[in-house]
């Protein structure tokens, strides 16, 4: 089909129509319309901070510190508390649900007494694990891994009840010990669903770490939150979040990367 | 091969053998028993002091005791529980009802899709609790501002999966209903949105776990009342009761949230 | 080939099951035959007649109701090594290459990896698939992935080999090259084949002997002794008299 658009060119190959130039201009209009917001309110008000305000607040963060710690200290606290938490939720809820996932007494035996507990969010544990550990690095960590390991267990529990049928047939046309059966057979038919949980992990630690650190913390990026609303520093408030959701877009591109490597087969289709 | 090794493979999922329904049943309630004479005995053994937990015993007479007895927080336990789902549920519903038509129109018409997604990604990654100060800023530490903050957690996941549900309707059913003369509105209406409701309702359940979850945050940061608050004054006052109490509350009732949930979708998707 | 040596004895095999409904459906219905060793056995059955089922009975993935499978003169109880099969839906898993999903087998059974690689390596040539070893099953059609599902089989080293439709979800022209090839692979690697379909002209293009199974619950309504010379030629008129002999005796959901 031959159209002709706008300018009058042939549009042979692209077909190019006034509408494909509408949709191409519409995410700057509202991105431009959103900036234009910021700009208005800040101007208006002093309830939100303005844009050169937070930019020259982002500078001045570069290079003063805060509580001695620089603002790449605080990135790297946070970063520290996640990573720890979720490798430690990785290898105790992979197995602890892949347990519950194989084993149907197990399920009845722990499985009961992980769903009543499950409910409960990880943030609503602050108060008892500060009473009993105190403010330290510790509880903090130990907060985060609640939040990372329930996903963990869920899914890999998921993962291994939903193994299809025709699978287990396969294992045991050709002889596959119990062993085999659940490595060789159900784990990789698991494994998108454990990945899966293992992203859902990765963001609900990320929000956990924060509000832990705005609940009592000397460093990190949640910290640097609660530090500017004390200290009425609106600027420095939202330098904090606009970081908070950088590092957590990122934490989700590399859990993506992680999952193509893991799953190799997944890429084909 | 032996008759036992044999059962055991033909289990339908190759996991331990097949035990009757009694068996699990009884095997789920020792579980819950022994985690509770566990508890009970590390108190009482002293080898956990009861400054850090409390008893399950004495938590059920703590339980009965609270209806009664507004101690130490300021509030009896239905005060707290009916401040906490007030604002929860105000959030959750302004969310729902805005959230999932706005995300339905954005998966169909892509003009829309072009306009709001875009905002969409750059808010997105901002966790939810990481608004409270410039909430309370605007809005002090009541019940707008709560709802707020609620509204926003629960809000995105409605719109991200209604959005991806209408993005996932099968095209040959859009072709079916275009060919058969319907209009692009009604497709969307008779075809995308139903075929979207079963990702809607994942998408409602993350919002409640999300709600839910971000209100203890919210009380607990900026509060005067409610479940988060009752938890944070029991740290307050070093009561350990008052917040493994708590703490149950936010459970059983997020977890009753869960179970109403799963009755009205099975209720609304018949055909599954 | 010695025509009277019985290898695999099925006697009065009997099964039900219940479907989603709660009803209880028979599905096998006291059925007895003899398989013979080295031969090509064809069951043939309209769909849905229980051939499925009776299969999963003999390859020890179900347990009988009523009746016994006998190997080698033993009891058959649970699935026997000694018994392979290619399924329908070929199986394969995603996340192993083709030469991956070959070897399992052997690999389950502790064989080393390069006797089991050699291994693997003869049959995927013998299907004629040289060339996609590291390949995965998504990359590749479905005859491809059949040919794979052979291979995996034969590299187990079964005695018997059971075939449950192999090519009930190709298209006409892969099915034709398809049961060239499995013919082909059976007069050079002979083993015993039970071979399902619901096919007639597949049925006697590889079948020495042919059983022919009634509708739900399957019984056994007729035998078939086919000793045209291999290979055969679909459109000979010995072939179409026994083609034409078969379907006037066949229920016609066929």
């Amino acid at each position: 089909m031959v159209r002709t658009d706008k300018n009058g060119q042939k549009g042979e190959f692209k077909k190019t129509t006034p509408k494909d130039i509408v949709y191409f201009i519409l995410p700057f209009v509202s991105i431009g319309f959103l900036l234009l917001l910021w700009y208005r309110v800040s101007s208006i008000t002093s309830l939100f901070p303005g844009m050169v305000q937070t930019y020259e607040r982002f500078l001045l963060l570069l290079e003063k510190p805060i509580m001695r710690v620089p603002f790449y200290g605080h990135i790297l606290a946070s970063l520290k508390r996640v990573v720890i938490a979720l490798l430690a939720a990785i290898v105790v809820g992979i197995a602890f649900g892949t347990l519950i996932g194989w084993n149907k007494k197990c399920d009845s035996f722990f499985g009961t007494v992980f769903n009543f507990i499950r409910p409960i969010p990880p943030l609503a544990w602050i108060p008892l694990i500060t009473i009993t550990f105190g403010i330290g690095e510790f509880p903090k960590i130990l907060i985060v891994f609640i939040g990372a390991v329930i996903p963990i267990v869920l899914n890999t529990r998921a993962g291994l009840l939903s193994v299809e049928q025709i699978y287990l047939d396969v294992g045991q046309l050709f002889d596959a010990n119990r062993w085999q059966m659940l490595w060789e057979v159900a784990m990789p038919c698991a494994t998108p669903a454990i990945v899966a949980g293992i992203k859902t992990a990765t963001s609900a630690a990320w929000m956990v770490v924060l509000a832990a650190e705005m609940l009592g913390a000397k460093s990190g990026v949640g910290f640097l939150v609660t530090r500017g609303m004390d200290a009425n520093d609106m600027p420095l408030v939202l330098v904090a979040m606009i970081t908070i959701g950088v590092i957590g877009a990122l934490l989700g591109v590399i859990t993506s990367l992680i999952e193509r490597l893991i799953c190799p087969w997944m890429r084909i289709k | 091969m032996d008759k036992k090794t044999k059962t055991k493979k033909r289990d339908k999922l190759g996991r331990g053998q097949n035990a009757s329904a009694y068996t699990y049943a009884m095997l789920s309630f020792a579980g819950v028993m022994a985690f509770l004479i566990i508890w009970q005995l590390l108190l009482v053994a002293g080898i956990v002091s009861d400054r850090y937990l409390a008893k399950p015993t004495e938590l059920v007479v703590l339980f009965v005791q609270k209806f009664s007895d507004p101690a130490p927080d300021g509030a009896t336990l239905l005060v707290s529980i009916w401040a906490s789902l007030r604002v929860s549920l105000t959030g959750l519903i302004l969310a729902i009802v805005i959230g999932v038509p706005l995300g339905l129109c954005m998966g169909w018409f892509k003009a829309l899709d072009r306009l709001v997604t875009p905002i969409f990604e750059i808010i997105r990654p901002i966790p939810p609790v990481s608004w409270i100060p410039l909430t309370i800023l605007w809005m002090g530490i009541g019940l707008r501002a709560k709802a707020f903050i609620i509204f926003f957690s629960a809000f995105i996941p409605c719109v991200i999966n209604s959005y991806t549900g209408v993005k996932l309707t099968n095209k040959t059913l859009i072709n079916v209903a275009r060919t058969s003369g319907a209009s692009y509105v009604e497709t969307f209406y008779k075809v995308a949105i139903p075929s979207a409701l079963t990702m809607v309702f994942t998408g409602i359940r993350v919002a409640v776990g999300n709600a839910w979850s971000t209100l203890v945050a919210a009380e607990m940061l900026a509060a005067s009342a409610g479940l988060g608050y009752m938890i944070l004054m029991g740290r307050m006052f070093a009561r350990a009761d008052i917040i493994i109490l708590g703490m149950l509350v936010i459970g059983a009732i997020g977890a009753f949230f869960n179970g109403i949930l799963s009755f009205v979708e099975n209720h609304v998707i018949k055909w599954r | 080939m010695d025509e009277n040596k019985v290898i695999l004895k099925i006697s009065n095999l009997s099964k039900t099951f219940e479907d989603k409904k709660g009803n209880v459906v028979r599905a096998v219905d006291n059925v007895s035959f003899d398989v013979y060793d080295n031969e090509f056995l064809v069951l043939l059955g309209p769909g849905q007649c229980g051939k499925t089922v009776m299969l999963n009975v003999i390859a020890g993935l179900l347990e009988p109701d009523d009746g016994e499978v006998r190997l080698d003169g033993e009891a058959v109880n649970g699935h026997s090594p000694k018994i392979g099969m290619v399924l329908q839906k070929t199986a394969l898993m995603p996340w192993k290459t083709v030469i991956e999903n070959t070897e399992i087998g052997p690999k389950w059974k502790g064989v080393s990896k390069k006797e089991r690689r050699e291994k693997a390596e003869s049959y995927i040539k013998l299907v004629g698939l040289s060339g996609f070893e590291k390949s995965y099953p998504a990359q590749l059609s479905g005859g491809m992935k059949q040919r794979v599902g052979i291979a995996r089989a034969y590299t187990n080293d079964p005695e018997i080999l059971i075939m449950d439709e192999p090519f009930g979800a190709l298209d006409a022209q892969t099915r034709y090259a398809m049961e060239e090839e499995v013919a082909r692979i059976w007069q050079q690697e002979k083993r015993t084949v039970i071979f399902v379909t619901n096919n007639i002209e597949e049925a006697c293009y590889l079948g020495d002997r042919i059983i022919l199974f009634s509708e739900r619950p399957a019984t056994i309504k007729e035998i078939y002794v086919n000793d045209l010379p291999r290979p055969r030629d679909m459109i000979s008129e010995e072939f179409m008299k026994l083609r034409t002999k078969i379907s006037d005796n066949t229920d016609l959901a066929i």
